[in-house]
Order: C-alpha cells, then sequence, then structure tokens
C-alpha cells in the first residue's frame, strides 16, 4: 500500500519525459474545463429548485406554502424560484452560501425538521437567517428582479408608493423590513421588529 | 300569370301571417323573461345555467369608503392577498396597530377594540377582536346584482331640517 | 314631504330656541345637524337574523327606516360585537326587488302552471290555494299536503304552522330546513340522553382549557363564539386547540393541532379516542358506572336514498331495526373499540399518529377541561347520528360532561333551528317539547292542550324534507308551501329530485319569501312576506337561549309575515272541509266552525287582549286579527314544555331580558343542565341525572366506521365537500343583496389544491365544469383562498343562486336521521 503510494507520488513530480509539453498545456486545459465545469455544473444542479424541493423538508413545508403567493402565481408568470431569492448571485457569495448550505445536508441527513412540528420549532431562528441576510445585503435578492430605478409609482397603489418614495427611496428601509412572509408563513412574530 | 298570382298570394299570405309570428315569438320572450324571477340568477331557468363571470379583482385604491352608519366596520380598500392572520402573527397591526400607525399612516383601529368583553380597556388589541376579517372585509370589483335602496340616517335627517325650514 | 302639525311645533319650537341662541337652523348648508329631535334614533333589541350564535343586536329606526344596526352591549352571548354580516343586517330588508304583491303563474286570466307570474291580490291567492288544497283532500286525502318551514320561523310561526298542518289538515307532512342542518344532532341527542339539545352553554367557552373542532369552521360560520374561543386561546396560554376537517379552513388559523382526515374517517378517529382512554386507564369508572349503560348498535344500515337504488339493495338492515340497540357490558365495548389502533386510525385517515396522540390525550387527561364543537361536518353525514352518538362515548367515558368548561357541544346553524324546529317540534315525526306523533300519550297530551278530540293527530310520522321533494316528483304530495327556505338552491341533486318535483303538473307549490329566491322561481304562487324586525317574534339559538322581539318597522305595502299568512289562510277552512264527521261528532261545538277559530281565535292562543302590547308599539298582525297572537302563540307553546324540563318564562319578560337559557325555573335560567346544583331537575344526590332517559342513565353506543355512500373513484375522482362562507348567509338570498357583502364574495368558486389543478391543466380564474353522476355546475377554479384543500378533495359554496352546487350533490341521508350529507360525494372536474 504504501509503496504505491509513493509510486504515484513519483509520478506526480517527476517531469513528464514522455508527452510533450503541448500535449500536456492542451491536456490540462480540457481537463480543466471538464473540471470546472463539472463543478459549475454541480453547483448549478444544487441551484435549481428541483434539487431544493428533492428534500421533502422543503417540499412539504416552504415550497407548498410558496405555491399560493404572488412570487409563485402573478399576472405576467415571471416567478421566482427558491435559489433566485435564498441564494446570491454573485459568485463569492454564492461560494459562501453553498459551504453554510452544508449545515442544511447535515440537517436533512439527521432530521432536524423532518416533520412539520419540527420545522415549525426552527421555523423562527431559519427565517431570522433570512431577515438578517438580506437586511445585511440591502435586500439584494429581492432588488435583482425588483429594481427601485425603474418602479413607475404611479403604477403602484397609493399606501405603496408613498413608502416606496420616502422609506425606501432614503434608505431608511429596504425590502425585508416590511415585505416579510411574502413567499412563505410567518413564525410566530412577538418581538420581531415592525410587529 | 299562374305563377305571379301564386306568387302574390304567399306574399299576401306572409304580410298577414309576419305580425302573428312575430307576437308569438315575443310573448314567449316576455314569459320566458318574466318567469324567470329569480334576479340573482340574472334571468336564467333552474336547468341550464349561465357562463360564469371572471373572478373580479380586489379594489386596490386605498380610498376610504363612506360607511352605512357609524357603527358600521369600515371595508378594507387595499388588497390582503397573503395578509396572515394566525397564532402567530396578526400582519394588519403591524400597519393599524396603535404603536405602527406614525410609521405606516393607517388609521389606527378603533377603542373599542382595545375592549374585552367587560368592557375594561387593555394595553394590546383585546384578543376577541383578534381576527380582523371577521368584520373587515375587502371589495371585489363586482357590480351588485341588486340595487340596495337603504337610506342612509344623515340622508334621512338632512330631509328632515330641510322640511323644516320651508315650514 | 308632508308634515304633521306636531312635528310643526316642534321644529318651530327648535327654530325660536335657536333663535335666541344666536345661530341658525342646522339645515342642508349646514354639514353638522345637532338637534336632538332630528338626530334621534330610536334604539330597540332584537335576535340577529343570521345564524344560531343568536347574537343580540341593536337595532336603530328612524322615521319608519332602519338605518343602523351594531351588536348589543348588554348581551351575554355577544357583548357588543357582531360578525361582519350582522353588521349589515341594516340594509338586508331593502333589495331593491321586495316583492309587494302574490304572483300567480297565469294564462288568460286564470291559473296555468304554465302561465306567467301575475299579479294578484291576496284575496285572489288564498281563494286559488284553498282551492287547491281542498282538492287535493278531497283526492287523496291529509297526505297530498304538505308543507316546507325553517329553522329561521320565528317560534310562533312554527307552532301556528305545526297546529294548522297536525291538528287542522291532520297531516304530518310538515318539515323544516333544519332536517338539512341539524336533525343528526336531534337524533344523537335523543339515543344518548333521551333528551334533545346542548347541556352546556356559551359560558364554556371562558372555563374550557381545551377546544376540539369536529367537522366546524366556527371562524366563519360562528364569528362571534370564534371570537370568544380566540379570546379565551390567546388570554389564557394554557389552551389548546385542535381542529379537525376535511380540508383546512380560516379556524386552523388557530389551531395548535391542525387534523385534515379523509372524509368519513372521523368516525374511527372517534372510536380510536375511546379505546385511547380505555387503554390508558383514564376511564372514569365512578362516572361510568353510576350514570352511563352500554349498548351496540345495529350496523349496515343504508344511505337514506330511493329504496330501488343499488346501496338500498344491497344494506343489510336499513328497515325498521336500523335505529337499535342491544345492551353490552363495558368489557365488550372496550373489546369493541380495540380494533381502532392509532395505527390503524393513522393509515384509515391520513392523520399522523402523534396528532391522533395529541387529541386523544386532550379527552383523556383528567385535568383538561375539554369542549368539543361541532356543526355540518358531523352532522350533514350519513352516520351523523352516529357520530354524534361517538363524540359523547368520549365525554361520557371521562365524566367530562355537564361542568363548566367540560361539553360536548352540538352548534346549530340557523338561528332558531333550536327554538322553532326542534323546540317547537316543526318535524314530520314530533310535537312540541320533544314529544313525537307516533307515541299514543304524547299525542293525547297535544290534544288536549290544543283542546280537540282524541285522534285529531294523526299518528304516521309524516314525508322528512328529502322524502317530500321525492314525493312532490312522484306526485303524491300535491299541495306544498315553502315558508322561509330556499329549498331548490338548499337540497341536494336539484336536477333528478327537486326541479321535477316542483315542476310536476300534479303539483300545485307555493313559495313565501321576501325576495324572488331560485325556490319562489319555480313555484306556481309567489306571497311576498315581512321579514325580520317587521314582526314580532321569537328566536331560540344554540344555547338555549330564548329571545323576543318587537315589530319595529312596517313591511313594505303588501308583504305579510309568515305567521299573518297561515293564520289568515286558516279562515279558508270550515271544520267540515278538513275532519271526517266522526271526529267532529267528537266535538260538535266545532262545527260550522273555521280552522282559523278553532286553532288560535277560541283557543288559548287568542286569550290575550291587544291591551297588552305597549301603545307606541307596532304589531301589524295582532291589530289585524284582534288579539295578541304573538304572545297567545308563544303562551300556549310555552305549556308543553313547563314542568316538563322544558320550562319557559312568561312572554313578558323575554321583552326585557336578553334572552334565557331553558329550563326556566322559578324565573331563574340554567346554565348546565343534567348536574346537580346548576339544573333544578336533578334528583338532589344524584350528582348527574341524565333525566331524559328512565334510569337517569346516559348511553354509550358502540358503533362502526362504515365508508361513504360515494367516494372518488377513476372516472368521478375528487371528493365534493359543499358549505357556507363567512359573508354570506346559506343561499344568499338575504346576504347577496347587500352591496357591501355581495362584493366580499361575490361568485362561489370551486377551491382546489394547486397541484390537483395543475395536473389537470387548470389554473386560478379558468372556467371548470364540476361534474356528478347527476349533474353539473360551472365555475371557476380558486387555488389560493381561504379554503385550502388537500390534494383528492375540493370544495364549493353554496350560497351563489347563480352556480347551484346542489345539482352535483348526491341526496344520500343519514338513514335514522333523514339529514343529507352534502361533505360527500364524487365528482370530476373538466375544462369548459
Amino acid at each position: 500500500m504504501k509503496n504505491l503510494l509513493m509510486i504515484g507520488w513519483k509520478t506526480l513530480t517527476k517531469p513528464s519525459g514522455y508527452y510533450s509539453l503541448g500535449a500536456l498545456v492542451i491536456g490540462g486545459f480540457i481537463a480543466g474545463i471538464i473540471f470546472w465545469g463539472g463543478f459549475n455544473t454541480a453547483l448549478e444542479v444544487t441551484n435549481t429548485e428541483k434539487f431544493c424541493i428533492s428534500c421533502h423538508e422543503m417540499e412539504n413545508n416552504v415550497y407548498e406554502e410558496l405555491k399560493t403567493t404572488i412570487h409563485f402565481s402573478n399576472r405576467s408568470g415571471v416567478r421566482a424560484t427558491c435559489p433566485d431569492c435564498h441564494v446570491p448571485h454573485n459568485w463569492t457569495s454564492k461560494i459562501a452560501r453553498k459551504m453554510k448550505a452544508s449545515k442544511e445536508v447535515w440537517g436533512a441527513i439527521f432530521g432536524t425538521i423532518n416533520t412539520r412540528e419540527k420545522f415549525l420549532v426552527h421555523r423562527k431562528r431559519l427565517a431570522q437567517n433570512e431577515w438578517e441576510r438580506l437586511k445585511a445585503n440591502d435586500s439584494l435578492e429581492c432588488r435583482n428582479c425588483h429594481n427601485f430605478d425603474y418602479m413607475d409609482f404611479t403604477e403602484q397603489s397609493e399606501r405603496a408608493s408613498y413608502q416606496h418614495s420616502t422609506a425606501l427611496a432614503s434608505g431608511e428601509k429596504t425590502c425585508i423590513d416590511c415585505h416579510k412572509g411574502i413567499a412563505h408563513q410567518l413564525p410566530d412574530m412577538k418581538g420581531v421588529e415592525g410587529w | 300569370m299562374k305563377n305571379l298570382n301564386l306568387a302574390s298570394i304567399a306574399g299576401l299570405m306572409a304580410l298577414v301571417l309576419a305580425p302573428v309570428f312575430i307576437s308569438f315569438t315575443a310573448n314567449s320572450a316576455d314569459k320566458a323573461e318574466i318567469n324567470t324571477l329569480a334576479t340573482l340568477r340574472d334571468h336564467t331557468e333552474i336547468d341550464v345555467q349561465k357562463e360564469p363571470n371572471r373572478i373580479p379583482k380586489v379594489v386596490n385604491k386605498d380610498i376610504k369608503q363612506a360607511r352605512n352608519y357609524p357603527m358600521q366596520p369600515p371595508i378594507i380598500p387595499h388588497t390582503i392577498r397573503s395578509y396572515e392572520v394566525n397564532k402567530n402573527n396578526n400582519k394588519c397591526m403591524s400597519c393599524h396597530s396603535r404603536q405602527r400607525t406614525e410609521e405606516s399612516q393607517a388609521p389606527m383601529v378603533s377603542v373599542t377594540h382595545y375592549m374585552n368583553r367587560d368592557g375594561n380597556f387593555l394595553a394590546e388589541i383585546s384578543p376577541r377582536r383578534y381576527f380582523c376579517n371577521q368584520c373587515h372585509v375587502t371589495q371585489l370589483d363586482a357590480k351588485p346584482l341588486v340595487e340596495n335602496t337603504f337610506v342612509d340616517m344623515h340622508s334621512l335627517m338632512k330631509q328632515k331640517t330641510t322640511s323644516a325650514k320651508e315650514h | 314631504m308632508t308634515i304633521n302639525r306636531r312635528e310643526f311645533i316642534k321644529a318651530n319650537a327648535v327654530a325660536a330656541a335657536a333663535a335666541v341662541a344666536g345661530v341658525s337652523v342646522p339645515a342642508v348648508a349646514s354639514n353638522l345637524i345637532t338637534s336632538s329631535d332630528i338626530t334621534k334614533l330610536k334604539w330597540d333589541k332584537a335576535a340577529c337574523r343570521f345564524c344560531g350564535t343568536g347574537c343580540s343586536v341593536n337595532v336603530g329606526v328612524m322615521d319608519g327606516k332602519v338605518v343602523a344596526t351594531h351588536g348589543d352591549i348588554k348581551s351575554p352571548v355577544n357583548k357588543g360585537l357582531s360578525c361582519v354580516k350582522g353588521y349589515f343586517l341594516s340594509k338586508i330588508m331593502y333589495g331593491k326587488d321586495r316583492l309587494t304583491s302574490p304572483l300567480l303563474r297565469m294564462t288568460n286570466g286564470k291559473y296555468d302552471k304554465e302561465g306567467e307570474f301575475t299579479p294578484i291580490s291576496w284575496d285572489q291567492a288564498f281563494d286559488v290555494m284553498a282551492e287547491k288544497a281542498k282538492d287535493a283532500l278531497k283526492k287523496d286525502g291529509p297526505e297530498a299536503l304538505g308543507m316546507f318551514g325553517s329553522g329561521q320561523w320565528t317560534v310562533q310561526e312554527g307552532y301556528a304552522a305545526v297546529k294548522l298542518y297536525k291538528a287542522g289538515f291532520r297531516t304530518n307532512n310538515i318539515d323544516p330546513n333544519a332536517r338539512h342542518c341539524m336533525a343528526s344532532a336531534v337524533g344523537g341527542f335523543m339515543r344518548t340522553f333521551g333528551i334533545d339539545e346542548p347541556m352546556g352553554c356559551y359560558d364554556d367557552l371562558e372555563a374550557a382549557d381545551a377546544f376540539v373542532l369536529w367537522g366546524s369552521n366556527m371562524a366563519e360560520m360562528h364569528p362571534i363564539l370564534w371570537t370568544r374561543l380566540t379570546d379565551r386561546r390567546l388570554s389564557a396560554p394554557h389552551v389548546k386547540v385542535a381542529v379537525l376537517s376535511t380540508f383546512e379552513h380560516r379556524s386552523f388559523d388557530l389551531a395548535d393541532n391542525g387534523m385534515v382526515f379523509t372524509p368519513q374517517t372521523d368516525l374511527a378517529i372517534l372510536n380510536y379516542i375511546a379505546n385511547y382512554i380505555i387503554k390508558t386507564g383514564r376511564v372514569n369508572k365512578d362516572f361510568v358506572n353510576k350514570h352511563t349503560n352500554f349498548r351496540l348498535g345495529e350496523t349496515d344500515i343504508g344511505y337514506g336514498l330511493r329504496p330501488e337504488h343499488e346501496l338500498e339493495q344491497k344494506a343489510k338492515n336499513n328497515g325498521k331495526t336500523k335505529g337499535s340497540s342491544t345492551p353490552i357490558s363495558f368489557d365488550e365495548y372496550a373489546k369493541f373499540v380495540s380494533t381502532y389502533t392509532v395505527e390503524y386510525t393513522a393509515k384509515l385517515s391520513g392523520v399522523p399518529e402523534h396528532k391522533l396522540e395529541a387529541l386523544a390525550e386532550l379527552y383523556a387527561d383528567p385535568k383538561i377541561k375539554v369542549t368539543s364543537f361541532w356543526t355540518m361536518g358531523f352532522n350533514q353525514h350519513t352516520r351523523g347520528v352516529w357520530a354524534n352518538n361517538l363524540c359523547y362515548n368520549i365525554h361520557l367515558l371521562t365524566g367530562k360532561i355537564s361542568t363548566p368548561g367540560n361539553s360536548p357541544f352540538s352548534l346549530t346553524g340557523q338561528p332558531s333551528a333550536c327554538g322553532t324546529a326542534r323546540e317547537v317540534g316543526t318535524f314530520s315525526h314530533r310535537l312540541p317539547a320533544d314529544m313525537v306523533v307516533a307515541n299514543p300519550k304524547h299525542r293525547a297530551i297535544a290534544e288536549k292542550i290544543w283542546d280537540l278530540p282524541e285522534g285529531t293527530i294523526p299518528p304516521k310520522p309524516g314525508y322528512h324534507a328529502v322524502l317530500q321533494n321525492r314525493m312532490l316528483k312522484d306526485g303524491k304530495l300535491n299541495f306544498y308551501w315553502v315558508q322561509c327556505n330556499n329549498n331548490m338552491q338548499a337540497a341536494a341533486n336539484i336536477n333528478e329530485e327537486v326541479y321535477p318535483g316542483y315542476r310536476n303538473p300534479k303539483n300545485f307549490i307555493i313559495v313565501s319569501d321576501p325576495y324572488p329566491t331560485v325556490t319562489a322561481q319555480a313555484a306556481d304562487l309567489i306571497l311576498p312576506t315581512a321579514m325580520w324586525v317587521e314582526k314580532e317574534g321569537v328566536y331560540g339559538n344554540a344555547e338555549r337561549r330564548t329571545q323576543s322581539w318587537y315589530q319595529m318597522v312596517k313591511a313594505p305595502e303588501g308583504a305579510k309575515s309568515d305567521m299573518w299568512q297561515l293564520v289568515e289562510f286558516s279562515k279558508r277552512f270550515n271544520i267540515e272541509d278538513v275532519w271526517p264527521e266522526e271526529l267532529i261528532a267528537k266535538k260538535p261545538e266545532v262545527r260550522g266552525k273555521t280552522l282559523f277559530d278553532v286553532l288560535y281565535k277560541d283557543s288559548s292562543v287568542g286569550k290575550f287582549s291587544l291591551d297588552e302590547i305597549p301603545e307606541d308599539r307596532l304589531n301589524d298582525e295582532s291589530r289585524d286579527f284582534g288579539f295578541y297572537i304573538q304572545k297567545g302563540l308563544f303562551e300556549e307553546y310555552a305549556s308543553f314544555g313547563r314542568g316538563h324540563a322544558h320550562d319557559l318564562a312568561p312572554y313578558d319578560r323575554y321583552h326585557q331580558e336578553r334572552g334565557l337559557r331553558w329550563p326556566v325555573v322559578n324565573g331563574k335560567e340554567t346554565k348546565w343542565r343534567f348536574k346537580e346544583g346548576s339544573d333544578p331537575y336533578v334528583k338532589p344526590g344524584s350528582g348527574w341525572d341524565f333525566y331524559g332517559k328512565k334510569d337517569g342513565r346516559a348511553i354509550i353506543f358502540a358503533l362502526p366506521y362504515e365508508p361513504a355512500a360515494e367516494s372518488p373513484d377513476e372516472e368521478y375522482d375528487l371528493w365534493l365537500s359543499t358549505g357556507r362562507v363567512l359573508e354570506h348567509w346559506h343561499s344568499g338570498s338575504m346576504t347577496q343583496r347587500v352591496p357591501e357583502l355581495y362584493k366580499a364574495m361575490p361568485d362561489a368558486l370551486v377551491y382546489m389544491h394547486p397541484d390537483d389543478a395543475k395536473a389537470r391543466g387548470m389554473r386560478r380564474g379558468d372556467l371548470v365544469k364540476l361534474i356528478s353522476r347527476r349533474g353539473e355546475v360551472q365555475t371557476r377554479v380558486e387555488t389560493r383562498g381561504r379554503n385550502k384543500p388537500p390534494v383528492g378533495l375540493v370544495f364549493m359554496p353554496w350560497f351563489d343562486a347563480s352556480r347551484l352546487v346542489n345539482k352535483v350533490t348526491l341526496d344520500a341521508t343519514d338513514p335514522l336521521s333523514k339529514e343529507t350529507d352534502y361533505k360527500k360525494c364524487a365528482i370530476k372536474i373538466v375544462k369548459v
């Protein structure tokens, strides 16, 4: 066993005497593409709603709740999938979020929220995590679609246009401050600011 | 000549009979109309059905509607889609509670909502008033099928003051 | 605008006073009117017109019009609250299409079944009615006459109708729409306790530690009781709420334990709870030994369909013995329920085991005071009486009954389902005070009170609601009067079993209603009817509370109350027209008299003079008949129950009180029946006394789970449940005419799970057809409304006259109670 490893190590460290440099570079490049592509493909697979709801924790709780909301079914048919709101779009944040998600894998394996009741127990903490994240990034995932610059206040209800042109415009508030519980049911809101 | 005669006879008959036909069809239409008097069915026989209209939209104009009398619960002039009112939270109160109205500029719930069953005031909205939608409802953009002739007390009073002045 | 002398003087006085004070008279120009005699409203109390909660409302009247309504602060029921319907009561009488003239189908000035509705006078209307009734009597005897009444009739109206039909016309073919609503509750009470109506009262709402809702969406159907339950749940954190239904609805918003079960499996869940109580050793043995008996009930009793239906052919025991039972021991009972294990029940019902256990524990834990509420989920059930019985079992096994907070509580739907339909006994088999026509002693008591000869009341129970429709179709029931309900919209299987009977050429159908309803449209003669505070009346609510109100406004010219119609119509019959000679011979002094004389004027009904009516009160009927008829009818009716555990207070007292809960003994109401100390009828020293049964013991019944009449299959692949909504009362004939209520909920949609919609290529708003083996109805899809059905079940409310969901439903009934199961049938849904 030890010998086998040594042979492998030596092969890797020894300069190539068989392949041309060109072949090595091109081969390495192709391998790199395959590897990187594979990684990204894998990443993208985990970034689909289908993947998210392959766990019944997600399908039976949050996804089921999403179905009746405006982010699922609406006038124009533009709908938000899980990652649209819950996975950052820029690469570094995305990778950071994915690393954090390893905890969710752990949770799935050990059944931390594998019943509705268990899920409800944890719901407040889970929601708070998301609210904090969105608060910290100024509701970035909301703004990926709902761009303040292009809002037509005259098309909004009086109430909405008032709030958007004052509190939101001044930066005093961010989307998530008012729009909690728009895609999923809310936890017990005792002690939450604004409730 | 013979043909012409036949044609003219037929024409004459048509002239004579036409009003009869017309009045006959008019009568049966009237009868159907008179006999389908269930206003809420909009003149439809019981064994048939009119095509159901589209689902109307919720009126979302934020314009207060006058109440029919002071104790009438105001209607909700905006959409409440996905607004939860349940054991965990009350979305309505996140704008309409006393503490929230300054920021939200929404009307505060009536003071009666702070009273318990015995009429004592509580610090928070009374749990008996917790489910807002038992009294407050949104309005859909639908035209009532039947007019309502209810007269508001103010109109009655104005009539009286007018007549008092005239005398 | 005319003004009388008194008003003129008053107006001048105001002007003079104003001149002295140096202000101008409040007038059109001013936007604030402060003169008190102009702004003054006359306020008075009335029972709400809608549900069985029985809220008291204050009604404000100005210039002969109702101008405001709000919850009565003095009423213990609602303490100042109303639901959205109650707040809009002011507008229910003012739909523009109020009927003001009788309408008869006529051709060339003569009645014609196929003719056009033509306005006629009341005299002409009664002429043709009398002619048709007498024809039917002559041809086929009293059984050809019938009436369909209401749990929204006042007590007096129901009583006048019972007397006219059972004693006057001598037929028991009178039944109320309450048959659709709580006949199973009655059956349950009579079977378990031998006496009708809840032992508890609404005070249980403030005393219980746990509430279990069995097929009751109180949040929408009993909103004010829901405010009390919510108050209790949110102010006392230890309180738990369990909600069971076949779909998720608004009551789940407060649920600590919400359970959606497969239709019909509530029977298994109930038996499982009993099994759990026994298995965990929490039977209250002392209570069970002293106060209960065990019996094994008959099974396989059919589904109340027509006898030739294959389900009835298959059923073994749908004959006379279907309600029978045999005594068993506790051990035999324990063995019977032992098959309802948590595993079996969870599998059958689809409710997870831990939820079932949490539910059962609420009942089993001796420290938890538990109140069960149910309404149509139990009652509109082909095993409705059983479901009621099985729920009592649980409360009896644990002794959790008749004490504050421990209450199996059957809620009623209609404002006087208890007061009128049940207590007065407007059912085809009943007489006042829980008595039945089949019992010769009971008939004798009624005949004695009515001062009529022995044998007046026929012994055979008449046609019940569903049977009436079948008999109309079959041409056996030919003179049929419908009052205060909208059965063409409310009855199941309209196409096959309702509409054909109304349009059967052999039959003459009269419909009394304030508005032109679907039922009115199917009638031959329509009578314009006064409603609610346009007449004086009494209602009895779900907690045995009897409430009265005065007439406050005049009805539109031409409209007359149901009671006036019944009593006035009785003048058209001489006793010789309706009674056989041998009966008249037993009481010759009635010879030559009219039914009006015999049943009303010369009986004890007629003994209160007009002087007893306060002078400033309206009372159109009494002033027309010449005696205080509402009081006379009430007092005569009350004499049935006084001294028999149904005691009512003197009539006048109800005008002073916000209602009283019977039995009212020595001027005191009764909150909890059957319990020593709170119920004066309980034998001293007994603790509990279920005195409706001879031995004072209530019965615990062994009854199994049996499947529904119709379940989804490959072709008809969905369950359909129907029901009400918050904003509309029953068929919507009043509330759909209130613009605010109409606009809050204009159309009946079909509520379905988004996945069910998707699987059929449908989306919200799509025009679809609900199709059953009996008919179809079109509506639009709602996938995100207030009701959230599970996959495999849809819900459609029945308030919408333009979308008659009852064309689809099945007229299967509980064979014991004859109540229709509106909650279960199989349908398919296709896109139009």
